[in-house]
């Protein structure tokens, strides 16, 4: 399991823990996905969590910051905002307004 | 002083909110066929909306994730889709019906026809949505509804014999032309009417929206506890005026202007203005709160950024959606299909869906990982399991009877 500094020493069951939970952008606290799949490294013993996939990126599981009812993650370099960033710039920010807070 | 006014805020909005063109039509068409015959089952869709309706609040406070989100976290991808298609769909007929249910408003107060108001009631949907902040629309327009209680002064004012009312609604059987198969298929809608699955997604998520934490469990009990039975009394209030004007006379509710009609003849032209605000409202605020659940639904399964407490290009896939569905919305309207029966199967389709949108609640309301000590106690289960048995027979009979009855001809 990752150990990470709040979490350390804690035994996740990863199916009820991880599988198809909310991620969290550490950075700026938005939404970004769902975590689809989880990657075990099988040759530890006993065997540990390698990486989270969500989508087609791969998020290693020394990105995972913390684990609570959503996970939050270093997002950093990951492209985890592709198709929303692309229906941004050719949809909604067309529409006046769409940068403004609501009122 | 503050806090006070928050909670009475939030109550009055909620008895507001309750009521939308579902809780209208079908109130108003089971009154004038079977009286109050049927009220029984108001009360009872009112005490499991309430159950419900607590059980998410309590989830989004302790864990600050509303419904669907949670939703395939416990069920799984699959399961989860099929829950999302289902509350789905229920949810765009539904947003359907409200958008036609705002023109109809209109109608009824300009004379012009409800298609040529359609495309601006849709327009006007989106620019509320895309513009204005979530506490003041779900506050302008639940307090605007607040207006609906002409109907209990209509009711008042048409002086029924009470005694007689009294008299049909502890009666729970059909009466003159009436089967048990209507009857039953009439329960269904009303069920469905009163539990109406957008509800919880647009209350859980509206939960997250104006960031509750386990300090505003007090504020989410009130308005469920207090706000949704006063709005149950609306409905009945409805009920009763049809059941007062047009059962003795054998008159069949069709149309919105007949579901208003009441309140006319009670009061005259200033309470068919009254009325007639209050009916936009309560539309208005439903039709805004679907197209919201439209978006809420498929960005949390799919785990997309939503909600409108962040700019929306920085929602963008969960306005997209929004926007999708109201001009789908606005073509299934065109098409000059009846918006008063989309709304009467709506609530049969919705009653359907009932079972996939509530047992997850239940799961995850007793679920520590969520909801800390807050767990479900065995009295709340027990309510939770007699109500999710009752949905599951509900959702089963929904089809053959409405098929037998032919749509409750």
């Amino acid at each position: 399991m990752p150990r990470t500094p709040d979490t350390s020493g804690r035994v996740l069951h990863a199916q009820l823990h991880l599988l198809d939970r909310q991620l969290i952008d550490q950075a700026d606290g938005h939404l970004a996905g769902k975590i689809d799949d989880v990657e075990l490294d099988l040759d530890a013993d006993p065997p540990v969590v390698a990486a989270l996939i969500t989508g087609r990126e791969r998020i290693t599981a020394r990105r995972i910051a913390a684990i609570d009812t959503a996970v939050t993650v270093v997002v950093e370099d990951l492209d985890l905002d592709y198709y929303d960033n692309w229906v941004e710039n050719h949809v909604i920010a067309k529409i006046p307004g769409a940068g403004d807070a609501t009122e | 002083m503050k806090k006070v006014l928050g909670v009475t805020l939030g109550i009055l909005t909620a008895i507001g909110g309750f009521v939308d063109i579902g809780d209208l039509v079908t109130n108003a068409l089971v009154g004038a066929r079977f009286g109050l015959h049927l009220a029984w089952v108001v009360i009872v869709g009112v005490i499991g909306i309430c159950l419900y309706a607590e059980m998410c609040g309590r989830v989004v406070a302790m864990s600050g994730r509303p419904v669907f989100d949670l939703i395939r976290e416990r069920l799984g991808p699959r399961t989860g889709l099929l829950t999302l298609v289902a509350s789905f769909l229920v949810t765009l007929l539904t947003l359907i019906a409200e958008i036609g249910g705002v023109a109809l408003a209109f109608e009824l107060a300009s004379g012009v026809n409800y298609l040529l108001w359609m495309p601006l009631a849709a327009f006007a949907v989106w620019l509320v949505i895309w513009r204005v902040k979530f506490s003041r629309l779900e506050q302008v327009f639940g307090l605007m509804g607040l207006l609906l209680v002409v109907f209990a002064v209509a009711l008042f004012k048409l002086g029924p014999d009470w005694g007689e009312l009294l008299h049909q609604a502890t009666r729970p059987h059909p009466i003159g032309p009436e089967d048990w198969s209507t009857y039953a298929y009439f329960a269904i809608a009303l069920f469905g009417a009163a539990m109406t699955p957008y509800e919880v997604f647009f209350f859980s998520s509206g939960g997250v929206e104006e960031k509750w934490t386990r300090r505003d469990l007090v504020t989410a009990r009130s308005n469920v506890f207090v706000g949704f039975p006063l709005g149950g009394i609306l409905s009945l209030a409805i009920m009763g005026c049809t059941a007062v004007l047009f059962l003795p006379a054998g008159i069949q509710v069709g149309t919105l202007g007949q579901v208003t009609l009441p309140v006319a003849v009670a009061l005259g032209k200033i309470g068919l203005a009254i009325v007639l605000i209050g009916v936009f409202a309560a539309t208005f605020g439903a039709a805004l709160e679907t197209a919201l659940s439209c978006g809420y639904t498929i960005a949390q399964y799919r785990g997309w950024q939503w909600g409108k407490l962040v700019r929306p290009r920085e929602a963008s896939r969960f306005h997209v959606v929004m926007i999708v569905c109201i001009v789908l919305a606005m073509l299934t309207l065109l098409t000059s299909v009846d918006p008063v029966l989309v709304t009467e199967y709506s609530v049969v389709f919705a009653a359907m869906a009932l079972p996939l949108t509530y047992l997850p609640i239940l799961i995850v309301a007793n679920d520590p990982d969520y909801v800390g000590k807050e767990t479900n106690g065995p009295l709340r289960n027990a309510f939770g399991l007699v109500y999710l048995a009752l949905l599951v027979v509900a959702s089963l009979a929904a089809i053959p009877l409405m098929i037998i009855t032919k749509g409750g001809q």
